[in-house]
């Protein structure tokens, strides 16, 4: 079983989404991390990039694969996580832990498309 | 779609919890708990594949020699018997059909494994010579499976597994006496760099073996790790740097061509070809190269395209096969590849990633 983080939201592609005030920190699920295998590189945003809802904002590469990250919200990238790009293996270990980025919520609107912690455990077990 | 097509070991695979994926019409295991851990098990010790999908064909008969050395670009015919060949089968225009091992029993009987998408072309194709020789040319794939035990290990396990076995060469091959239910044979072959074995028998005898070899803790590989070790080694896949449009003189494959043996299939429009590409090996720093990414000279134009593309295991960094416009490429040794628009420096390798590592 997968671990899941209450209080967190999600999005059906395994991104967690932790919001604090208007900031938003995005990562990749355990379910993504183990589905994926080994992961072997990461590529980013830089800071001050303009996301957009819906659209892909970076890779995640296993040995094998490749997989967009998508972002669920519109806003601006206030922090990438350059530990991750340097050692993309630790998000095996703590996808949790080992965040991508952070950015600026435009619109709290988008967070009620998200699902909680309930909705991404059902969601994985109908998988 | 039409309905996937089923090893013996099917259920064997499901049992261990194998991800199952489409390969050319077949359900095949792609990995099983770990890839990264299937490719160390192979370099380290032993890994086993089922490549049972693979394609056995059967010529005999007096002029079966004659047949199979017309229709591939090596050179069967000064083999001795006993040992295994890798070819190239060409159409009359050059391009490979497809790439193949013929295994020479003797003059008289050889056997040929394709790969497993080319099984009806491979046939269909070579059935339009066989009826000019004296030969009979079966297609026996059905009656087959298949094991590649692959590894510094191999010959260890599988020598207490079947005591009849020698310590025979690379791409040599070893008739399986005890073996009655159909002709079965043990080659020193593989696609994976490593010393190995490819076991050809009756579906009842490869799964015996295969449990036999799960009991010995012989680590399952799936096609996964089976991919990045070819690459690792170099080795060409049928479909990736291989196709009808290409000829050996194109894909690195110049060594199989034996121009002064004699008539073969394809030979007078190979004489008359001139190579348009070229086949590299690249290694990269940063980055992980994929099938498909365009390759870029150091003025930002476009010289070739990556034909397979992965994270090695074994040197930790970004590898690829790259076919290069022969025209376009200046014997550069750093190029660069164009990876979603960004631009990643890899270095063209001159020997293969891993090597000197099977038997001799």
């Amino acid at each position: 079983m997968s671990k899941i983080i209450d209080g967190y939201l999600y999005t059906e592609e395994h991104e967690w989404i932790h919001v604090e005030g208007e900031t938003a920190t995005i990562g990749i699920t355990d379910f993504a991390q183990s589905s994926l295998g080994d992961i072997v590189f990461v590529e980013l945003p830089e800071e001050g990039e303009e996301l957009e809802a819906g659209n892909s904002f970076g890779v995640v590469e296993s040995i094998k694969s490749v997989s967009d990250l998508y972002t669920p919200l519109t806003g601006k990238v206030v922090e990438k996580n350059s530990t991750v790009e340097e050692t993309p293996e630790n998000l095996n270990e703590d996808p949790y832990g080992g965040w991508l980025i952070k950015m600026s919520v435009n619109d709290s609107n988008q967070l009620d498309s998200l699902m909680d912690s309930n909705a991404y455990k059902e969601f994985c077990e109908s998988l | 779609m039409s309905e996937l097509k089923q090893t013996s070991l099917y259920q064997k695979h499901l049992e261990l919890n194998a991800k199952m994926v489409d390969f050319g019409g077949w359900e095949m295991p792609i990995q099983y708990q770990n890839l990264k851990e299937e490719v160390i098990s192979v370099r380290e010790r032993v890994g086993v594949f089922d490549v049972s999908h693979m394609g056995e064909f059967y010529v005999t008969g007096p002029q079966a020699l004659d047949f199979v050395d017309y229709i591939v670009t090596n050179d069967i015919r000064t083999a001795a018997p006993g040992k295994a060949i890798y070819s190239p089968m060409l159409n009359e225009q050059g391009g490979i059909v497809d790439d193949l091992i013929v295994y020479k029993v003797s003059d008289t009987e050889l056997f040929i494994c394709v790969n497993a998408a080319n099984i009806e072309k491979d046939f269909s194709a070579m059935s339009q010579f066989s009826s000019r020789f004296d030969c009979k040319f079966e297609n026996l794939s059905q009656n087959y499976s298949l094991l590649a035990l692959q590894g510094p290990q191999s010959y260890q396990v599988l020598k207490e597994l079947l005591p009849e076995i020698k310590d025979i060469g690379y791409y040599s091959i070893q008739i399986l006496e005890s073996e009655k239910e159909v002709k079965s044979f043990i080659a020193r072959t593989g696609y994976t760099g490593e010393d190995g074995f490819e076991i050809f028998g009756s579906h009842n005898f490869i799964e015996r073996l295969w449990s036999l070899m799960m009991n010995k803790s012989v680590q399952p590989c799936g096609l996964g790790s089976r991919d990045v070790l070819r690459l690792e080694a170099c080795f060409s896949l049928y479909g990736n740097e291989l196709n009808d449009e290409l000829t050996p003189l194109e894909t690195g494959l110049k060594w199989t061509v034996k121009m002064a043996k004699g008539d073969f299939v394809g030979k007078d429009a190979l004489a008359e070809s001139i190579p348009r590409y070229r086949l590299v090996k690249l290694s990269l720093e940063k980055g992980i190269p994929r099938a498909g990414y365009p390759v870029e000279d150091d003025r930002g134009q476009q010289i070739g395209v990556i034909t397979s593309g992965s994270m090695s295991v074994c040197l930790g960094k970004g590898i690829a096969l790259a076919r290069l416009d022969k025209n376009l490429y200046q014997d550069s040794e750093k190029l660069n590849i164009n990876i979603r628009n960004k631009i990643y420096p890899a270095v063209v390798n001159k020997k293969p990633f891993i090597s000197g590592r099977t038997k001799s």
